[in-house]
């Protein structure tokens, strides 16, 4: 076997020779430690959480979308000719209401798939009839294709060679309704890419985490156990590369940002926020996770402060001015960030640090852009 | 009244040889062949996929809507409504449970026979 790894992945293995008693030859492969998936599947339910207005808000901010990514082209499958963009002159009006129409299609593109507690397992005897024993030795499946019943209401039965007549389990109710009313892109086997876990590993050693999303989300349903394997997987190895950037501006950072503060592990993400010079979103951060948890220090605050910034417009790239406004509310966030890394976070030094440095900048900043105001005789 | 018993539902052969597979439709008692069916209300694939399983789709609210314009059920359709628990289990299900369990047990006998045979003459 060692041998075989040997073979595939060269670069990756290293032998170490041990020389004592006996010789023996211990191949330590380097590919990393298989992550465990942890999935929602405890006594408490993510869905209210998830679904509520004010933590879907903090989400799609979190997302921090940027239209050039999220109109990007993607595929030109199934259109023959690629349409060259029109031109218009448009009035200022006008220009406003295309941007709302966009801001909808946005809304749209960036909606997130949901989360949902793990499924419990269908187990329901509907008769028994003994006297049916030896009738068959293969299962009778029955499906009602009664039009216009959703899959997830569709009466699936099965009548077993023991003369049970259950209700069907939920990955035989899947199987049925793609055999008779199939979706698009779904398969009815397990595609390889997430069953065979090599192929699935170098998916994410290529750093190909929205295509193993996207193709989960088509795959599986929420609630599976597989689809939260998939995707736990996922996010954990993104959390340890920190590939965030990689999901921004994509409807999967929602998720991401909800599945590390649901299970604690999202005090990397807040050092990215930081070093990156994101106060506001590490606000919004800690915010998610008083409004999941409700387990920091001065997370009354948090709610008025997220109030304040939502009407702000996305910071896409680190301001060159600044308004009296601005930066009165960036104070505040910097205030409440100290105090959240304080009292709460597991990384403190290293925040700390991250903090300080965009405290320097910060003031610069501040100082170059109340010169110009003055230079300018606006003040 | 005949306009009652003109309507029936059978089980139709389609696929192709050694491929067997059928339609649960409704149609006029003394269709041809080469005539359409009324409505086709299902299917009944007879041979077990690779999870040996039979499938069958039935469309139950139609079904009820024929059954209340008086039609009948044939044999066949009869037996796997009455698997499915729409119907009560037909008679002939019984029977052929019956029978195969008769069946297995005279097989299970011969085969005591056979082995106590060798086992003396051994």
């Amino acid at each position: 076997m060692s041998l075989l790894i040997r073979r595939f992945v060269p670069t990756k293995t290293c032998n170490v020779v041990l020389k004592q008693n006996e010789p023996a030859i211990v191949v330590i492969s380097r590919r990393k430690l298989s992550i465990v998936p942890s999935m929602y599947d405890g006594e408490r339910d993510p869905a209210p959480k998830f679904f509520s207005s004010y933590v879907q808000k903090l989400l799609k901010r979190l997302t921090r979308p940027d239209f050039s990514k999220v109109f990007r082209k993607r595929t030109n499958s199934g259109v023959p000719v690629l349409k060259t963009p029109t031109y218009k002159f448009l009035t200022s009006d006008e220009l406003e209401l295309e941007f709302s129409k966009a801001r909808l299609k946005a809304d749209k593109l960036l909606q997130m798939p949901p989360v949902v507690k793990v499924h419990q397992k269908i187990d329901e005897v509907l008769s028994q009839d003994p006297a049916l024993v030896g009738y068959d030795t293969a299962k009778y499946l029955f499906t009602d294709i009664t039009f216009g019943v959703a899959n997830e209401h569709r009466l699936i039965i099965e009548r077993d060679p023991d003369g049970f007549l259950r209700s069907c389990d939920h990955d035989v109710r899947k199987r049925l309704n793609q055999v008779y009313f199939p979706l698009k892109g779904r398969s009815i086997k397990e595609p390889l890419m997430f069953s065979d876990s090599e192929k699935f590993n170098n998916l994410l050693d290529r750093e190909k985490y929205e295509f193993v999303l996207d193709r989960a989300c088509v795959q599986y349903e929420p609630d599976e156990p597989n689809y939260q394997r998939v995707t736990s997987i996922t996010y954990q190895h993104i959390d340890m590369n920190k590939k965030y950037d990689l999901l921004r501006s994509t409807r999967h950072f929602g998720p991401l940002a909800f599945y590390l503060t649901w299970h604690q592990s999202m005090d990397s993400l807040m050092l990215e926020l930081l070093q990156s010079g994101a106060v506001r979103e590490a606000v919004l951060l800690a915010a998610l996770r008083y409004a999941i948890h409700s387990d920091i220090a001065n997370g009354d605050v948090a709610h008025a402060l997220t109030e304040e910034i939502f009407p702000s417009p996305v910071q896409l790239s680190k301001p060159e001015q600044l308004s009296e406004a601005d930066i009165d509310l960036d104070n505040k966030c910097i205030e409440f960030v100290q105090k959240y890394i304080v009292s709460n976070s597991s990384m403190k030094s290293q925040q700390e640090l991250a903090l300080q440095g965009f405290r320097e900048y910060y003031q610069q900043l501040v100082e170059l852009s109340r010169g110009l105001q003055k230079a300018h005789g606006k003040v | 009244m005949y306009v009652y018993a003109m309507y029936l539902e059978i089980m139709i052969l389609t696929g192709c040889t050694n491929r067997p597979f059928y339609h649960i439709s409704v149609t006029h008692r003394r269709r041809l062949n080469s005539q359409p069916v009324i409505e086709q209300l299902g299917s009944y694939d007879p041979m077990p996929n690779i999870n040996n399983e039979k499938l069958v789709a039935l469309n139950l609210e139609r079904l009820k809507y024929w059954l209340g314009q008086g039609a009948h059920v044939s044999n066949p359709v009869g037996e796997l409504l009455g698997l499915s628990g729409f119907f009560p289990i037909h008679p002939r299900s019984y029977m052929a449970a019956w029978r195969n369990r008769r069946i297995e047990r005279e097989n299970m006998a011969k085969q005591l026979e056979l082995a106590e045979k060798s086992e003396t003459a051994a």
